[in-house]
């Protein structure tokens, strides 16, 4: 866009750097938490760089040996057995909530997008204050209703509710990617003779392909860090991430180790699913093709 | 000493035997053993920074549940099997042994499975009030907390009617008897009903490092008030890198309101006046607030930010010098992969009280009082429950000698509720320094007997000690209140009306 | 498919009309939503007993308890101060970040990666984090700070009234500015670049060119945040529920942790049940005057 002197550049990347680092720093130090003794991890003054790491937190939560874990440990929050299915579970909840979420937000996002109907402006907003509820609000009488309906404790049922509480954001986000797009495209494309389901389909969905993922990777964050109606609507049958990881804080103190070493793994498969739809990812924060 | 150990040991273990408490498998193994604990336990004296201790060198093998009672469950469980049990329990000790550890020797005997969901202590309070409200047996055992035992009294069997009602459902040898009767006082009684089974202890002990108090010239502090001039001491000589004592202090947090209790009762007040009325505000509340707050000065700054897991690492990490807290933290603290302080802490009683402890016609709600604040659980089997009968055989397990032995072994020294594990040789046998100690158990056993005070039981205990008095307490050490004086009085006029409704 | 159905069901699903398209989102939230509303609503009327085990009618007794409910009153003014303070600061800070990364340096892709990674962990996870960072004794954030003399030793961040909402909010911002920033450069990158060539030719400063021709073309990304933000921010609980129980005394006590104590802590439905709805109708009230002042057509 504008051309930049070399001065301001160069102090435009610095900048940009020290800030993310300045982001990325709890994160750094949440890592090498996971990979502290206990008795390293509340070093005073804190030990930031120089530690000697230990697979031992991963021993503990996941239940693999790399020679660091003594024999027969009684292990908190329920031991290794417990942690990695929670994380296929916190998967399984998050992709096909996000899908979910998709397929209803971007049909009704096409509709308000496109179609001009009478109240549209407050169908919108009465959409957005669904969002409004509090979340301790909503999971009592959905408890009720998830005992007698037999969803209670099981994923179908947080797949269900996570995806209605991406609904309003998702909605709201598509149908502005929508509204980015040129109407004319449509008009010329209905001007041939095509469906809306069509127009929808084939040329509306693939320009927008970008914003439908960018909308899909926060939905599967809010899936995948939600932690109330987690809690109230499961029991055994499964728990996500957020909710397994408050089990560390026992009657005997807190296993900082072990829930950050949880939450080092939990980072892994979120950020792989932002890798993987980074492509369309970057594309969305462009939607270059239409400035020309 | 090493030899009179070892003829303790057998004696002990001589003892269960004839007393049938154990089987003679279990004996002749023991038995066999004896010589090899005597010397781990050499070892362990000989190099206590050693690298991974390792404590149950052949764990596996020992730590086993006695083939009897394996028998029983298993022919007892009959028509059971394929049953799933649910609880849902505190992340402590002896849920983490049983659901990580002991849980799959049941499951192999009885046929069913049991599905433990581990949650912080708030959200076991949670999920097991919707279980009740709205009856639909979600759970079939309940892992109460002393201070909720009030509220689903009438929601959980009492353990000795289903003894008597289900006789062939009775473990045999399961002896009621053998918990110890302060516990079944403090934690599993309200009116005259049984509230389950104690099923853990976490209960204030005095622990201290006894090196900086031997550096001191100290001896273990026997009064408050020598407690207080040691810490002060400490924290003069060695602030701020060592203070002389620490607390679990955080605004409207339980742990605020369990320190309070200790030094409250130990100034010979209570939280109850006979009259059913706050009584924290009278003159000993006054003079155990003045206590509390100059001993507060000599704790680290941080203090106020903690809750129990603050203090035990401002101990661990050797920023604080002693602590009156659970003893549940001992074991860890012996822990040298853990903590800086493995084998320099020593577990002595708590300190006597500054003034006569009120007896319990003094106060309200059957509270208590006693500088040892007891933060034990009870277990029980759900009214709800739609198989009270395989929950029950389950209970019976959990809490039957044999399986509290293996918990205390396993669990890391927690303290057992039943008598007669604290002389079973397996205990007995971890007594030296290491993780999994048992070398402060016998404190233990003495505070519950002696020294022991118990909150008071009154449906809403939950509201008042999780947020009425700790929310006013963490304002005045915020320093929003003129005086001590003022702070109690808002407290008085804020529980009362709790209690009114 | 389309073949066998009767011509009027076909012109209504391929034709024009909204409804097909609109119903799957419309059942869902009607189940969904519509119903914890008006079960909230009969809730607010009553209260459990827990003698009876079941919820008795109590009138108008949980919304007159309010107005003398201290706690009720300070919860509101916290939930407002860090509604507003949080509002302001991400939305400002999230631009300037969004601007500083809206350029094509190499690496910077890498730099938006990053960023989000701060949205992964989950709020509960992130609360621990701060409060290990911000221990005391043993914290990062304390030692650095401290060293700094940005804070004294003697009043601990989280355990000292006047700046226990300062170190929960630092929690929030970390967590949530990096989202205002995906958003703003959602926006920035797919702005048109005409505007902008006709700007340097005219010799704008950067900050003339950022007032009169990136915002105003901005306002809709920038309206459709703050609401989403917003939202969130009044429902705030996460941080305050790890962080400081609502600590020291009720200097972080928000609307929503009060609620959810009141609710399962207390077992008291019905009067949880009445602050969530006046937190419901608050951020209804604030939502809409916003939708209208900022101008905001869906």
């Amino acid at each position: 866009m504008i051309v930049e002197n070399k001065t301001r550049r160069r102090l435009r990347i610095v900048v940009a750097w020290f800030v993310t680092a300045l982001f990325v720093f709890p994160l750094y130090f949440w890592t090498t938490t996971a990979f502290k003794e206990a008795k390293e991890i509340f070093n005073v003054p804190p030990s930031i760089w120089s530690f000697s790491p230990t697979l031992r937190n991963f021993e503990e939560v996941f239940g693999i040996s790399f020679g660091f874990l003594r024999q027969q440990e009684v292990l908190p929050g329920g031991g290794n057995f417990y942690m990695a299915p929670r994380l296929w579970d916190s998967i399984i909840v998050a992709l096909f909530s996000t899908a979910l979420a998709i397929i209803i937000s971007t049909l009704a996002a096409y509709s308000l997008s496109r179609m001009n109907f009478r109240g549209r402006h407050h169908f919108v907003s009465w959409v957005l204050s669904t969002r409004m509820m509090p979340p301790v609000a909503v999971a009592i009488p959905m408890f009720f209703i998830y005992k007698d309906i037999g969803l209670m404790d099981t994923h179908l049922g947080i797949i269900i509710i996570h995806a209605l509480m991406n609904l309003p954001l998702a909605v709201l986000l598509l149908k502005s990617f929508f509204d980015d797009i040129p109407q004319e495209i449509d008009e010329s494309a209905i001007v041939d003779g095509a469906s809306r389901w069509l127009i929808f389909r084939r040329i509306v969905l693939p320009m927008a392909m970008g914003g439908v993922a960018a909308t899909a990777v926060l939905c599967f964050i809010f899936s995948w860090t939600e932690f109330i109606f987690v809690l109230t609507l499961t029991q055994t049958g499964l728990k996500t991430v957020p909710v397994v990881s408050s089990s560390f804080v026992t009657s005997t103190g807190t296993a900082w180790g072990n829930m950050a070493a949880l939450g080092v793994a939990a980072m892994l498969p979120a950020f792989v699913f932002i890798l993987l739809v980074q492509k369309q990812l970057v594309r969305g924060l462009t939607l270059g093709s239409l400035k020309q | 000493m090493r030899d009179s150990d070892r003829k303790q040991y057998l004696a002990n273990i001589v003892d269960a035997y004839v007393h049938r408490r154990m089987g003679r498998r279990d004996f002749l193994k023991n038995a066999g053993l004896l010589g090899l604990g005597a010397a781990s336990f050499g070892a362990g004296m000989r190099r206590p920074f050693g690298l991974g201790s390792m404590p149950f060198a052949n764990a596996s093998e020992d730590l086993r549940p006695s083939e009897e009672i394996l028998k029983w469950v298993k022919d007892v469980s009959g028509p059971f099997r394929g049953t799933t049990l649910k609880l849902a329990t505190e992340s402590t000790p002896p849920s983490n042994a049983i659901n990580s550890q002991l849980k799959k020797y049941f499951e192999e005997a009885s046929g069913m499975t049991v599905e433990i969901e581990v949650l912080p202590l708030e959200q076991v309070l949670q999920k097991m009030t919707l279980d009740i409200a709205s009856q639909l047996g979600t759970y079939d055992l309940y892992y109460i907390d002393q201070s909720w035992a009030a509220s689903v009294n009438r929601d959980v069997f009492d353990p000795r009617e289903q003894i008597e009602t289900k006789p062939d459902l009775a473990m045999p040898g399961y002896d009621m008897d053998d918990f110890l009767p302060a516990l079944v006082d403090g934690i599993a009684k309200y009116e005259d009903r049984w509230v389950g089974v104690p099923y853990d202890i976490p209960i204030f002990i005095m622990m201290y490092r006894k090196d900086i108090w031997e550096e001191m010239g100290f001896k273990a502090p026997t009064t408050l008030e020598e407690y207080y001039q040691q810490a002060k001491a400490i924290t003069d000589a060695k602030g701020p890198s060592l203070y002389g004592s620490t607390g679990q202090m955080k605004s409207g947090h339980y742990s605020l309101e369990c320190d309070w209790t200790a030094w409250l009762w130990g100034h010979g007040g209570s939280i109850f006046g006979s009259d059913g009325k706050f009584s924290g505000n009278d003159e000993r509340g006054l003079e155990a607030m003045e206590y509390w707050t100059k001993l507060w000065k000599t704790m680290p700054p941080g203090v106020t930010g903690w809750t129990w897991d603050g203090q035990g690492q401002s101990v661990a990490q050797g920023v604080a010098a002693s602590m009156m807290s659970w003893g549940e933290f001992f074991p860890y603290f012996d822990d040298p992969s853990a903590t800086k302080v493995s084998g320099l802490m020593e577990a002595v009683r708590v300190p006597v009280p500054t003034r006569a402890l009120r007896t319990t016609a003094e106060t309200g709600f059957g509270e208590i009082p006693g500088v040892g604040h007891q933060g034990g659980s009870s277990l029980a089997v759900s009214k709800n429950s739609k198989n009270p009968d395989a929950a029950w055989i389950f209970m019976q397990w959990a809490t039957s000698y044999d399986t509290q032995v293996l918990i205390t072994a396993l669990g890391g020294g927690t303290g057992p509720t039943r008598k007669s594990v604290y002389d079973d040789p397996r205990i007995i046998a971890n007594n030296r320094v290491g993780a999994g100690t048992t070398r402060h158990l016998n404190i233990v056993r003495d505070t519950i007997a002696m020294d022991m005070g118990s909150e008071p039981d009154l449906p809403q205990w939950a509201e008042i000690s999780n947020d009425t008095i700790p929310v006013r307490l963490g304002k005045y050490f915020a320093g929003e209140y003129g005086s001590a004086k003022e702070a109690m009085d808002d407290i008085a006029q804020a529980v009362d009306k709790v209690v009114a409704g | 498919m389309t073949a066998v159905l009767p011509k009027r069901i076909k012109d209504i699903l391929l034709g024009d009309s909204p409804v097909p398209w609109l119903a799957p989102l419309v059942t869902m939230l009607v189940v969904f939503t519509i119903y914890p509303l008006v079960y909230n609503i009969w809730l607010s009327f009553h209260e459990y007993a827990p003698f009876k085990r079941r919820l008795v009618y109590v009138g108008w007794d949980n919304w007159s308890a309010l107005v003398n409910d201290t706690r009720f009153w300070d919860a509101l003014s916290v939930t407002f101060t860090y509604f507003f303070v949080l509002l302001a600061i991400q939305v400002v800070l999230g631009m300037l970040i969004a601007l500083l990364l809206d350029s094509d340096e190499p690496g910077f892709g890498i730099l938006r990666g990053l960023l989000t990674l701060t949205l992964v962990i989950p709020p509960a996870i992130t609360g621990m984090m701060f409060l290990l960072m911000e221990d005391p004794a043993f914290g990062v954030l304390t030692y650095v700070l401290n060293g700094l003399g940005i804070l004294s030793p003697d009043a601990p961040i989280l355990a000292t009234s006047s700046t226990a909402l300062a170190g929960v909010m630092l929690a929030d911002i970390w967590q949530w500015t990096p989202f205002m920033v995906l958003i703003f450069l959602a926006g920035l990158r797919s702005l048109p670049t005409e505007p902008y060539e006709a700007a340097m030719l005219d010799g704008a400063s950067s900050f003339q060119v950022f007032r009169k021709i990136t915002l105003p073309m901005m306002s809709k990304v920038i309206a459709v945040a703050v609401l989403i933000r917003g939202i969130d921010l009044f429902r705030a609980f996460d941080y305050m529920f790890v962080m400081t129980s609502g600590g020291p005394g009720t200097s972080t006590y928000t609307l929503s942790l009060y609620a959810w104590q009141q609710t399962f802590s207390f077992v008291k439905w019905g009067y949880g049940a009445t602050l969530s709805l006046v937190g419901l109708v608050l951020i209804m009230i604030i939502a809409n005057i916003f939708i209208y002042v900022s101008k905001v057509r869906w």
